[in-house]
């Protein structure tokens, strides 16, 4: 006989059911312990001695993490999807159907699955702790909630409250579902089950009722018209989110849309049959193994040797550019003090300023209080001298691209820090090695390469070098993780992995804009792909300037196949720098831009390849390099090139990453274009890289199927 | 008993109130110099032992506001923090405090200091007015509140300056200003001699100018952090005896001769000195700026306060043993010229000792040359809970220029008492 996943006792005439899943530090629903918890129910249901029933998790931090998500990846036909849902719905209607109170009793993450399930209870209580985490947030893995979410949410809150967390996948705080009535009560963690059955108990004597929470507005949630501008309301919402990319949040709204009011029967079938309908869909697939390698990349140990956590005193950061200022700003929020030093003066005021701008913008949003935004101020420090640097555990380097610059600030670093302090440089491109090589002791080097914006981009690149010690990169990569990012290991090339891959697609719309393409057309291929930015705005906002450098380092490092297109060199010299200059590719004024007329004479009259070859030229051209980077073990498995590109780049979610689009276009597919541009244009940039030829050849794909 | 040594000490730019410092808080003034002198010491913050701050007019909206510098300086949260009021030498006392405190090997580490935003200081309303509002606040129904609003009249809505009240003796009720004029008539001192030495203390300022750097951490003003305040900004350097002599009489309209021109300026700063047991300091490395092993605090008339220092002078130099002529460097603080000057007199006075300390001979008389050497509180300025903490941190500085061996700070104090303090360096 299996180990059992729910437990029942009994305690003065209430059933207390305690999930617990055998082998895991999680509880997650799957059919096996639906149905057990279906059996449980059957029994319950025919004693007439129960008062009531309290629902619980006998797990530290997790009430219900959601459906087995693996459950749902697997999922091959609609008919099973709908299977899947309607067995969910059949235990969750016994819930409802008890004629007895019941209770669910929340004491960590309650997500999807989970939260469906308390929404069959009658009562909903929580505890007060941080741990407390509930939402539904299925929309993000490209599905509805198919466990009767879509229905019994608006049922209990009002439509408006239920669409602000289904459509967006929220996860709320214990006091932020309070307040949204998504539980009934918050009790404190020590004492939850002892209250939780005490207010049981209340119920059952006193027949308690839940007082009907006020509307929040009588006009807009019970009459057709006022639903009718919520709901429209909710749609504009969504295609400026979704940009029309992620079709789950339309659907769940189209359900509320459809059954909020009706009879309950058809509203749950109609549910189920949209999250069928999803749950097969590439995109639910691509989202989920996005899911799954994001949390693995937040936690997978890189070293075998326990490392003692870092402890950090205080950060040193140098080099007050915005760059700096970002980092400044995103260590002290985690409550580290920080210390930025730069030889100009006026600098170390612009770095202030610039963690400022972000903590004000927070403040506007709610999300920081005026205490914590002092605190948080007051924790960065700004000074001319290296002296102050000693006592940080951590220094980051962030001055110009210039090895010059970089030898001398670590030549300086090395006279006043000894071994344990670590030295990391922010560059983007310069070698990490020389670095070390001038460092004494050189196994402390290491890069750590934030993204721009710094607080908005998740991901960093973190670059060790042969010199670098195990315990360094160990820590550095805990530092990074404690700073909220998700980390990839790279090593020590140029451009490491998001700039070696974004530099050629950059490169190739220029190339493409000499040929006869107008900015706003090869920005508008890369955007309908679901890219944020097309890759000439994304220029103007990096700086011309500054990807020219880049473009150099790149070109020095791989030869001719990453040649700067003479474009680039044009643009710069006419002082277009981007959006800094406010003129580049396009013209910038305040939030708006427009294409910059400018940048047309600039241009060699050409054919402008078709829409299709446009965005096959820029995608290719990125997924050609990746399979060299994959050769050349610059990460270790394609999944790290996916992670770094949406998280670093902005790559669409939905498509599942550059690699995972180049498994479904397929690789003969890629290299038969790739060498058809290359006879076209006469040029080696195209050749496909003899790893893709492999793939192509032996009709393999990057992931297994 | 344990020696005690301070380390080094920072101070913010002395600023005007209501100008540059106007929207920074007295906590967020202390709290850039603990942070500064945890950076410039390359101390670590967890050695701390406590931190006591000396301040006049607690901010409103930080009670204990050494607790709320420490925390926002970062010192570990668990570490204690306490403030300390003695009006004007309100971070003698605070530095005092930790002496003892060390000297019993109680603490080991202390930063101590003061602070002061005299740019914040709240408008009051009066007493009449505070009973309405609270009676606004328990009514229940509507006309109760509208009968009581009804109550206001036009003279309960006049503000009252906290910062009047605070200049103001609550013993003798008189303003700090008329004490002063009560010291000019009393020793007849002129208001040329007054302005002299009101020039001679800006003119000094001026030249002390890169000098003062050296313990001023630069501010960069938010929220745009474009204006970098290094310098003090009450010093002039265009400051005359025209210019001076043209100021009319403040509290005294006909007779008076204490004008703005040669009064201590209202000010906002902060100032901090790392201290610590000397042994202490030695087995961690540190170089020791000086030591204090004597101090003194006295209580006098309120009406004649500004004549502190002369009682509190003679108090420790008789518990030093020690002759005012050891004092090297002395710097007494200047709440107003006036004041300074009769100080001087009466420490010069054989007549004032015979009276007030039965000794035939004078005190001493002190050499301009070696007097407030860097300018004083009239061109620098005087943050109340703050000036004490910065005479000694320049004092101290100062003798490390000179390589003097002894030097003395004193002060007049608010509501009638004096402070002195010998400072020492090997």
């Amino acid at each position: 006989m299996m180990t059992k996943a729910w437990r029942m006792k009994e305690e003065g005439g209430i059933a207390i059911l305690e999930f617990d899943q055998p082998d895991a530090d999680v509880n997650v629903l799957n059919s096996q312990n639906l149905l057990e918890l279906k059996h449980l129910l059957a029994e319950i249901g025919s004693r007439h001695d129960l008062k009531a029933i309290v629902i619980t998790s006998a797990k530290d931090r997790i009430f219900i993490a959601g459906a087995d998500i693996r459950e749902i990846e697997k999922i091959s036909s609609t008919t099973d999807a709908l299977e899947k849902a309607e067995q969910g719905k059949v235990v969750l209607k016994m819930i409802e159907d008890l004629e007895i109170p019941t209770l669910a009793v929340i004491n960590g993450a309650c997500l999807g699955g989970g939260y469906e399930l308390t929404l069959a209870c009658k009562w909903r209580v929580a505890s007060s702790s941080e741990k407390v985490k509930i939402g539904l947030p299925e929309v993000n893995l490209g599905v509805i909630p198919g466990f009767g979410g879509t229905q019994r949410l608006p049922r209990l809150i009002g439509p408006m409250k239920a669409l602000s967390v289904i459509l967006a996948g929220r996860v709320v705080s214990a006091q932020e579902a309070l307040k949204l009535g998504m539980v009934d009560r918050l009790f404190p963690e020590k004492v939850l089950l002892k209250n939780s059955i005490q207010f049981t108990k209340e119920i059952v004597n006193r027949q308690l009722t839940r007082s009907k929470g006020r509307s929040s507005s009588w006009f807009l949630e019970k009459t057709p018209l006022g639903r009718f501008l919520v709901y429209r309301q909710a749609k504009k919402g969504i295609l400026r989110l979704t940009k029309g990319f992620y079709p789950a949040p339309m659907k769940a709204l189209e359900v509320i849309q459809k059954t909020y009011g009706r009879e309950a029967v058809c509203g749950f079938r109609l549910e189920s049959e949209a999250f069928a309908e999803l749950a097969v869909t590439d995109i639910s697939k691509n989202l989920i193994k996005l899911f799954l390698a994001n949390e693995q990349y937040k936690k997978f140990p890189r070293t075998k040797t326990h490392v003692p956590p870092l402890e950090i005193k205080q950060c040193g950061v140098i080099g007050a550019g915005v760059m700096g200022g970002g980092i400044a700003q995103l260590v002290s929020d985690k409550g580290i003090p920080v210390r930025i030093k730069d030889i100009q003066p006026q600098a170390l005021g612009s770095a202030l300023k610039e963690a400022r701008t972000i903590y004000d913008s927070a403040l506007k949003k709610k999300k920081l209080k005026r205490q914590e935004l002092d605190f948080k101020m007051g924790l960065i420090s700004v000074g001319l001298t290296t002296q102050t640097l000693r006592r940080s555990q951590i220094i980051i380097e962030a001055v110009v691209e210039d090895m010059k610059v970089k030898e001398k600030v670590f030549g300086e670093l090395s006279q006043i820090t000894d071994r344990s302090t670590i030295l990391a440089s922010n560059t983007s491109s310069l070698s990490i090695t020389r670095m070390a090589e001038v460092s004494r002791y050189p196994e402390r080097v290491i890069g750590l390469h934030f993204f721009n914006p710094v607080h908005k981009m998740p991901l960093v690149e973190i670059i060790p070098t042969p010199h670098t010690s195990e315990e360094v990169l160990a820590k550095t990569i805990q530092f990074a993780r404690s700073l909220g990012k998700t980390v990839i290991v790279v090593k020590d090339v140029r451009g490491f992995l998001v700039n070696r891959l974004l530099m050629p697609y950059m490169n190739e719309a220029a190339y493409l804009m000499e040929e006869g393409c107008s900015p706003a057309t090869v920005d508008q291929v890369a955007t309908d792909f679901g890219m944020p930015m097309g890759p000439l705005e994304l220029l103007d906002f990096i700086g011309i300037d500054i990807a020219a450098k880049v473009a150099k380092i790149l070109h020095e490092a791989y030869g001719e196949r990453m040649k700067c297109a003479s474009l680039m060199k044009t643009v710069q010299e006419k002082g277009l720098l981007g959006k800094k200059s406010k003129r580049g590719f396009y013209i910038y004024k305040g939030k708006k831009k427009k294409p910059n007329p400018d940048i047309m004479t600039v241009q060699k009259s050409g054919v402008c390849p078709s829409r299709n070859d446009i965005l096959k030229r820029l995608i290719y051209i990125m997924i050609n390099e990746a399979t060299r980077c994959l050769e050349e073990k610059v990460v270790e498995e394609s999944s790290a090139i996916d992670i770094a590109m949406i998280m670093g780049t902005g790559f669409p979610p939905f498509r599942g990453g550059l690699l995972r689009y180049a498994d479904f276009v397929g690789a003969k597919n890629i290299v038969d274009d790739l060498k058809r541009f290359r006879d076209q244009q006469q040029t080696d940039r195209f050749s496909p890289a003899p790893y893709l030829l492999r793939l192509s050849e032996k009709h393999q794909t990057f992931y297994p199927i | 008993m344990k020696k005690v040594a301070v380390i080094d000490g920072i101070r913010t730019p002395f600023v005007k109130s209501w100008t540059l410092f106007d929207r920074l808080s007295a906590h967020q003034l202390g709290a850039l110099c603990v942070n500064e002198l945890l950076q410039r010491t390359d101390l670590d913050a967890a050695t701390v032992d406590e931190v006591i701050f000396g301040c006049v007019g607690e901010p409103v909206d930080a009670a204990n506001v050494a607790r709320v510098i420490s925390i926002y300086g970062g010192i570990p949260k668990d570490k204690p923090a306490y403030t300390v009021n003695r009006n004007c030498a309100s971070s003698f006392e605070s530095v005092t405090s930790a002496v003892e405190k060390i000297r019993l090997g109680l603490d080991q580490i202390v930063i101590a200091g003061g602070t002061e935003s005299m740019s914040n200081a709240p408008f009051l309303f009066g007493k009449d007015m505070a009973v309405l509002l609270m009676k606004l606040a328990k009514a229940k129904t509507f006309f109760e509140k509208l009968s009581i609003l009804f109550q206001i009249r036009f003279q309960h809505l006049k503000p009252i300056s906290a910062l009047q009240l605070a200049l103001t003796d609550p013993t003798c009720g008189l303003n700090m200003g008329q004490t002063a004029e009560v010291l000019a008539k009393e020793f007849g001192i002129s208001r040329m001699d007054q302005d002299a030495f009101a020039l001679r203390s800006h003119q000094r300022a001026i030249a002390a100018r890169e000098k003062l750097r050296e313990e001023i951490v630069p501010v960069r003003i938010p929220p745009d952090y474009e204006i970098v305040v290094q310098d003090d900004n009450g010093p002039r350097e265009n400051q005359s005896m025209e210019t001076l002599a043209k100021l009319r009489p403040v509290f005294d309209r006909y007779t008076g001769t204490v004008t703005a021109g040669n009064s201590s300026q209202i000010t906002d700063g902060a100032c901090v000195l790392l201290l610590m047991d000397a042994e202490k300091a030695k087995s961690l490395g540190y170089k020791i700026l000086g030591s204090i092993e004597h101090y003194a605090y006295v209580g006098l008339d309120p009406s004649r306060m500004g004549l502190g220092p002369v009682f509190a002078i003679e108090k420790v130099l008789r518990q030093s043993s020690l002759a005012l002529k050891d004092m090297e460097l002395v710097e007494i603080n200047e709440a107003f010229a006036v004041q300074v000057l009769a100080c001087l007199e009466a420490l010069g006075s054989q007549e004032f000792a015979k009276r007030y300390f039965s000794s035939a001979s004078n005190l001493g008389l002190i050499n301009l040359d070696i007097l407030n050497v860097n300018g004083g509180a009239i061109a620098i300025g005087h943050p109340v809970g703050t000036s004490g903490a910065r005479l000694i941190l320049t004092c101290l500085n100062e003798m490390k220029r000179r390589s003097l061996k002894r030097g003395l700070v004193s002060l007049c104090v608010g509501g009638g008492q004096g402070g002195a303090i010998i400072l020492e360096r090997e």
